[in-house]
């Protein structure tokens, strides 16, 4: 990984330019989300004391800041509210076009929509109604300082893909 | 503290598009050209800085700019020098900030200044980047960083349940860019028509490259002073801050406040705000800069800003009702689509026009405008700021 420009910056991570989240544990409180992604459980948290179901996951309860909560899991399939396509201006990171939905996960749902990248999915065929699911791929790694050695912290991410006919 | 009020003085911009300037270069010139619409103020009578950028920092090396902007501007704060970071409203915040401080007596002349350097030596920079506006860990890897995705879909949830027509979308573009045509410091001085709308490069559909405001380089300034020190620093009519009001409801997609995309609760609930604030109603607004980041924001704004009924914004533009002699004109100087938008300096820019209109020496002027309004959104449509600015006082 050279960084032109920059010579001693080769082979080095720099969190500022990372598309993804940072998910080890010793970096933030709420790894359980990409350890159950790892397991196909799409999930968030839920207050133990009034209940409030909040997406993303949280430390405190947004409503009551209790911190006593627990991990419920979320709708893995939904409708498609609504689908576009980028084709122009695309940033590097993606390969045109980039397809995305606006996703129902249902009325019985404590989350009611989330807005995903769509993956295995041709151009042009993703239309209102569509049922579409969660699927889980692993993204870069990323060292680790630890006291005596550096470690590779493996990573994954979600998006959404059309459930075959 | 009852009866102090905050006056907009002057204001000035550099030329914005993709400039061979830095962001330190660019504050130089909009801070000059404000202070060539005010004759006789000197930088050192200048006692409070804000500087309103998001990227700088991020497309720069540079962080903690508020020091760096003073000390190359020749100003010497000693009421406030901060940086405000609010992406597409940065300006108007630092407006709101200004009007704060100058009415508790803390500030008397203050600057606000906002800039943008959007254009990386590298160009893979500037679409990347914006995966870092919005809510990064959630939102940022699902590729509505930058933006013309989540607008496609405000674009169709809008025709799906209002009937809004995709040549309402362009109108917008073609009225703005008409209007942005006089104006020699935006991005594009060029006339469009509804052909070159329609056939543009697809970004995503419904929008073309004429539907989404340009990435633009560019800095603008203005000045917010005491009432009493307004009347020493001009003789021009003066321009109060009314009042204004931001409101920030969610922050992730998924948490969108609005029955569908199509209806943006948030806005509705900062206009309300903002109106009680300025004790005005949305029918007094003689003209309006709203945040035209898209030719579909145009049209759901100046719906949820009360100058339409809701799901009406499409005929309101279509009936001319944006235009000089319709009930509300709109983006006179250009808007976002015809100047540019550098985030920070956008609000800033916004400001100066509705200045100019109420002092009646716009360039596409308003006749006897007496009421202005300026909106943003910003980030991925997740925070909406107003600031109403009147000839005479709050009453």
């Amino acid at each position: 990984m050279a960084a032109t420009g920059i010579p001693f910056l080769e082979g080095r991570y720099s969190p500022t330019l990372d598309m993804w989240p940072i998910e080890a544990k010793e970096f933030n409180r709420i790894y359980e989300f990409y350890e159950n992604l790892r397991e196909g459980k799409f999930t968030t948290t839920k207050c133990k004391k009034c209940g409030r179901v909040a997406y993303p996951p949280r430390v405190i309860c947004p409503e009551c800041y209790s911190d006593e909560l627990e991990w419920i899991e979320l709708p893995k399939k939904g409708k498609v509210a609504v689908a576009v396509e980028k084709w122009a201006g695309v940033p590097i990171c993606y390969e045109p076009p980039l397809i995305d939905a606006w996703i129902d996960l249902g009325e019985d749902s404590p989350v009611r929509h989330v807005l995903s990248r769509m993956v295995n999915c041709p151009p042009e065929t993703l239309k209102e109604g569509d049922e579409v699911q969660l699927v889980v791929f692993d993204v870069p790694a990323h060292p680790i300082e630890l006291r005596k050695e550096t470690k590779m912290a493996e990573r994954v991410f979600f998006a959404f893909e059309p459930v075959k006919k | 503290m009852a009866g102090r009020h905050a006056c907009i003085v002057g204001g000035g911009m550099c030329k914005w598009g993709v400039r061979e300037a830095s962001y330190i270069d660019m504050v130089q010139e909009a801070a000059k050209e404000c202070l060539g619409d005010i004759p006789g103020l000197k930088p050192t009578s200048i006692d409070g800085l804000l500087f309103a950028s998001t990227f700088v920092g991020r497309r720069s090396a540079q962080a903690n700019t508020a020091p760096v902007v003073a000390e190359r501007l020749g100003l010497k704060p000693t009421s406030i020098c901060a940086r405000v970071d609010v992406l597409c409203a940065g300006g108007s915040t630092g407006i709101l900030l200004a009007k704060g401080l100058v009415e508790s007596a803390m500030s008397d002349v203050v600057m606000v200044v906002g800039c943008e350097k959007l254009y990386t030596p590298e160009r893979w920079q500037v679409q990347y980047d914006e995966i870092a506006a919005i809510d990064h860990d959630w939102d940022g890897p699902q590729g509505i960083g930058p933006p013309p995705l989540w607008f496609a879909m405000i674009a169709k949830e809008h025709m799906k349940h209002y009937g809004t027509k995709r040549e309402q979308l362009g109108l917008v573009s073609v009225i703005n860019y008409d209007y942005g045509y006089d104006n020699p410091k935006g991005h594009f001085q060029r006339k469009l028509t509804m052909g070159d709308v329609l056939n543009a490069t697809e970004v995503a559909a419904p929008l073309g490259l004429y539907d989404c405001c340009p990435l633009t380089d560019g800095s603008a300034a203005v000045i917010i002073a005491s009432e009493e020190k307004a009347r020493e620093l001009s003789d021009r009519p003066l321009v109060y801050i009314l009042g204004g009001a931001q409101a920030s409801v969610h922050s992730v997609s998924a948490n969108w406040p609005g029955e569908h995309l199509g209806d943006w609760p948030h806005l509705r609930l900062a206009a309300k705000k903002a109106y009680e604030n300025a004790k005005i109603s949305a029918d007094k607004v003689d003209v309006a800069q709203v945040h035209d980041c898209f030719s579909i924001s145009e049209i759901v704004e100046v719906e949820e800003l009360g100058f339409c009924k809701k799901g009406e914004g499409g005929p309101f533009v279509e009936s001319g009702q944006t235009k000089i002699g319709g009930t509300t004109p709109t983006n006179t100087d250009g808007g976002l689509l015809s100047c540019g938008h550098p985030f920070g300096a956008t609000g800033v820019r916004q400001a100066i026009e509705i200045l100019r209109q109420l002092q009646g020496r716009a360039v596409r002027q308003v006749n006897k405008a007496a009421i202005g309004l300026t909106h943003n959104l910003s980030g991925s449509n997740v925070e909406h700021t107003i600031v109403i600015y009147g000839r005479e006082p709050r009453k």
